[in-house]
């Protein structure tokens, strides 16, 4: 394996961790803004 | 005479009190997701076709996965706005990899910015030139066209796609600009309507689509795996000749995610409209986040995976690549001339959006020149005002000018266009959220939100969601940079070029303020106050509100110190200090607020009230548009009247009705005032802003009196008085206004309306009286004039 393929081998690495966390963040907002969104307290939609 | 100064430290030097808020109307959630969806949707136009281009068939998979992505970096700027009021790029970045880095950021940004223009004015051409086309071959196959003009174009007439496109986008941009020239500014709620259309489109085709997939079926894209995904010889770049993107899987993946970014691309709106934002502005900020992803999302997203799904394999990159939502619309089940008329719907829709954008383009990257600009960064040179409409033409020529190069250069080519653009917005969000990271460990101020999930070990906090929204967008922005070969030579040329003005206006400029700012020491003393308040200028209740912007036109001034005793009554003279669409998300100091500008004009309004041997007082306001400024202002200091020049673009019935919509916009308790718009030929126009007696037509008077003597003629009403019959009267007219009547009741108004002229003008602000034209009059600077006084009434006294 050469330099380029191991840059690129941990591109990939970084790549997956990040949407593996980024899936987490999808998950832990999306219940936050479902909260969110049945607050109808204080809300200004004029 | 008597000193201009009311400097309470006694020194001689006139003080100005300089707000250092930005006076704004606040807007609801909703109005901030159209400002912000006028971008970000229009992405939905031109996306999934590049997409499809660059990585084949499965790109509407890769189209989705970005706009699902971006709920988590909508998550970065939720935080970011958490934590500034203007959380935007330049200042997030400024705040915690510094000033070299925030400028190299700011050049990414002002690329994307700058291509937003031609990727959008190209892309709405080009679905008017394939409307045009495909017009003239269902008329030709029906024989409408005249065979003249079938042997003129020897066959069926037929428009060249990229030069409409390039002509279509070289006269919006123009149209554009020149109305960025004259400073007309775009309003939320023309987005808002913009989105309402949108809506309704985007709701029939979903809803179209679904039938025709019901009746004639369809098949979902092939999954994003190595071997679906088709490189096109334009979509490796430099890696044409390379092994490595066809030896990794994952690789393949992060290449086609590179190729489908740009859909997510004006996010940075988002940190734009929060300063903007009604209260509680966090809550509404996720709700306006919410909004946006769901609507681009659904937008974007599935129309890119319904077009391949129900457009043909043969026809879909081949006739509609460039114009997918056309092609989505011509390949519905119905009859032909339906959806013809569909398409051309798509096609007034997909005018209005992209032409949003390209106006947006140029109002954000003027917003973004001028507050980098204001930080010193840009030569002053490049902020001078325009001579007749006070706007920074110079750096909206730059734009402009950069912008149309671009679109002849590219002559219409939308991929080239797209990837480029793509550079612009991924290198952005990079700048953006590492910098982010790097604020969780530096930044101690407060901080209402951060991105979940957040894990403790021995009291270090990992921000494990932040970090991984950066691996995954920079691994992209690194990819990017080998893949797409145009965007990279480009993008790194344009960011250079801009990072060295930066930096080089920026060394010019530190030694020139040094100079000026040594200068204003001796003239001028800042008072820097956070909100505008009567205590801090230090007037009394009843004054006189100047507004002033050119200090070739300071009539007005003097037509008020003529008429006012400044013992008995102050006068305040005020420049708001515009700050354009998203310049709020950019903290402001002294120096940006009073640069030499504001300099120039308050030496001369102290020379004016000098040579009446009068008294001013001088206050700096920065505001998003002048009416709320003005408005606000004269709220905070109780002002009686306010006294204001003839505007060179609108009349003094509109300018009334400008002040007077930004009067409506301030929340009670709030007080009326008297608006004077002196006009240079000596014509004084009064108006009352707010609610106010009317003023009643000698008819209706007599009727009133007429009805008042037939009721009083009635047993037991002979103690009616005439206020009774009107209360009488107006409760049965909102009575019948709020029922069965209303048709008839708007009808009999719009009658009267036009007779009696403009009726928004007539609502808000009522013209009181016009006080007929003077004697010529001189104009010299010294104010004294030979001419009589146009009333013996003190301003604001009525």
């Amino acid at each position: 394996m050469n330099l380029s393929e191991i840059l690129v081998k941990i591109l990939e690495y970084m790549f997956v961790a990040g949407w593996a966390g980024s899936a987490v963040v999808l998950v832990l907002t999306g219940i936050e803004d479902v909260g969110t969104l049945l607050d109808r307290e204080d809300e200004h939609s004029h | 005479m008597s000193s201009t100064s009311n400097s309470p430290t006694g020194s001689n030097r006139v003080r100005i009190v300089v707000a250092t808020s930005v006076m704004l109307t606040f807007i609801s959630y909703w109005r901030a997701a159209a400002v912000i969806l006028n971008d970000l949707g229009s992405s939905a136009f031109y996306a999934g076709g590049i997409a499809e281009q660059a990585i084949g068939k499965s790109a509407p998979w890769f189209v989705l996965g970005v706009m699902l992505f971006a709920f988590a970096v909508r998550a970065v700027y939720v935080e970011s706005c958490s934590m500034f009021v203007r959380g935007g790029v330049y200042r997030v970045v400024k705040e915690a990899l510094g000033g070299t880095l925030a400028k190299l950021s700011v050049s990414a940004l002002m690329f994307d910015y700058i291509l937003t223009g031609p990727v959008s004015g190209v892309s709405a051409g080009q679905y008017i030139a394939g409307l045009i086309n495909d017009t003239m071959v269902i008329a030709d196959t029906r024989g409408w066209i005249p065979a003249a003009l079938h042997h003129l174009f020897r066959g069926t007439p037929q428009v060249g796609v990229n030069a409409t496109a390039v002509v279509f986008a070289v006269a919006v941009t123009l149209y554009f600009w020149w109305q960025n020239i004259k400073g007309i500014e775009e309003s939320s709620e023309k987005a808002l309507w913009v989105m309402q259309i949108t809506t309704v489109m985007v709701v029939m085709l979903l809803g179209w689509s679904l039938v025709t997939l019901l009746k004639v079926g369809g098949h979902l894209p092939p999954f994003p795996t190595l071997a679906n995904i088709h490189y096109s010889d334009e979509s490796l770049g430099f890696w044409k000749h390379s092994k490595l993107p066809h030896m990794f899987g994952i690789l393949g993946l992060i290449i086609g995610f590179g190729h489908s970014v740009l859909a997510m691309s004006g996010e940075e709106s988002l940190a734009q409209v929060y300063r903007e934002l009604a209260h509680p502005k966090l809550k509404n900020l996720k709700r306006t986040a919410i909004v946006i992803g769901v609507y681009s999302f659904v937008f974007t997203g599935l129309v890119s995976l319904l077009a391949v799904m129900l457009i043909p394999d043969n026809v879909r990159m081949k006739v509609y690549s460039d114009n997918l939502i056309a092609g989505l619309a011509m390949n519905m089940v119905g009859p032909q001339v339906v959806r013809l008329a569909f398409r051309a719907f798509v096609v007034v829709v997909g005018f209005l959006i992209l032409s949003g954008a390209v106006n947006t383009a140029i109002v954000g990257s003027n917003g973004v020149l001028n507050r980098v600009s204001e930080d010193g960064v840009l030569a002053d040179w490049f902020r001078r005002p325009h001579k007749r409409y006070g706007t920074t033409y110079r750096i909206i020529n730059l734009i402009v000018g950069l912008q149309l190069f671009t679109i002849i250069v590219s002559w219409g080519n939308i991929y080239t266009l797209g990837e480029a653009y793509a550079f612009g917005v991924v290198w952005s969000f990079v700048f953006k959220t590492i910098s982010m990271l790097v604020l969780r460990y530096r930044y101690k101020g407060e901080r209402n939100w951060k991105v979940p999930p957040n894990l403790h070990i021995f009291g270090v906090e990992i921000p494990i969601g932040l970090a991984s929204v950066g691996m995954v967008l920079l691994c992209t922005a690194i990819v990017n940079l080998f893949t797409k070969s145009v965007a990279t030579v480009s993008g790194l040329i344009f960011s250079i070029v801009f990072f060295a003005i930066f930096t080089f206006s920026e060394k010019v400029n530190r030694r020139k303020h040094a100079h000026s700012a040594a200068q204003m020491k001796e003239q001028f003393q800042l008072q820097l106050a956070e909100n505008v308040e009567r205590e801090t200028v230090g007037i009394r209740a009843g004054n006189v509100l100047v507004p002033v912007r050119d200090y070739n036109t300071l009539n007005h001034l003097k037509w008020v110190l003529e008429r006012t005793d400044t013992h008995e009554q102050d006068v305040v003279v005020m420049t708001a200090r515009i700050s354009q669409f998203g310049s709020a998300a950019y903290g402001l100091s002294s120096e940006q607020v009073f640069s030499d500008y504001e300099q120039t004009l308050f030496t001369r309004a102290v020379s004016v009230a000098e040579s009446f041997g009068k008294k001013i007082s001088l206050l700096v306001v920065p505001a998003r548009d002048p009416w709320s400024a003005i408005a606000q202002t004269a709220h905070n200091l109780e002002s009686s009247a306010v006294v204001s020049g003839l505007s060179s673009k609108m009349t003094t019935a509109e300018q009334a009705f400008g002040l007077g919509s930004a009067w409506e916009s301030i929340p009670e308790p709030k007080q009326q005032f008297l608006l004077q718009i002196v006009q240079p030929d000596g014509i004084v126009d009064t108006f009352r802003i707010g609610p106010h007696t009317p003023t009643m037509k000698n008819e209706d008077v007599v009727l009133l009196h007429r009805l008042w003597l037939n009721v009083t003629r009635e047993p037991g009403l002979e103690n009616i008085h005439h206020h009774d019959i009107l209360t009488e009267a107006l409760t049965r007219f909102a009575r019948d206004y709020g029922a069965r009547d209303r048709e008839d009741i708007v009808k009999q108004l719009k009658r009267h309306g036009t007779e009696a002229g403009p009726l928004p003008v007539r609502r808000i602000a009522d013209q009181v009286h016009t006080v007929q034209p003077e004697p010529a009059r001189s104009d010299r600077d010294d104010g004294h004039r030979e001419d009589a006084p146009t009333s013996s009434k003190v301003p604001g006294s009525e």
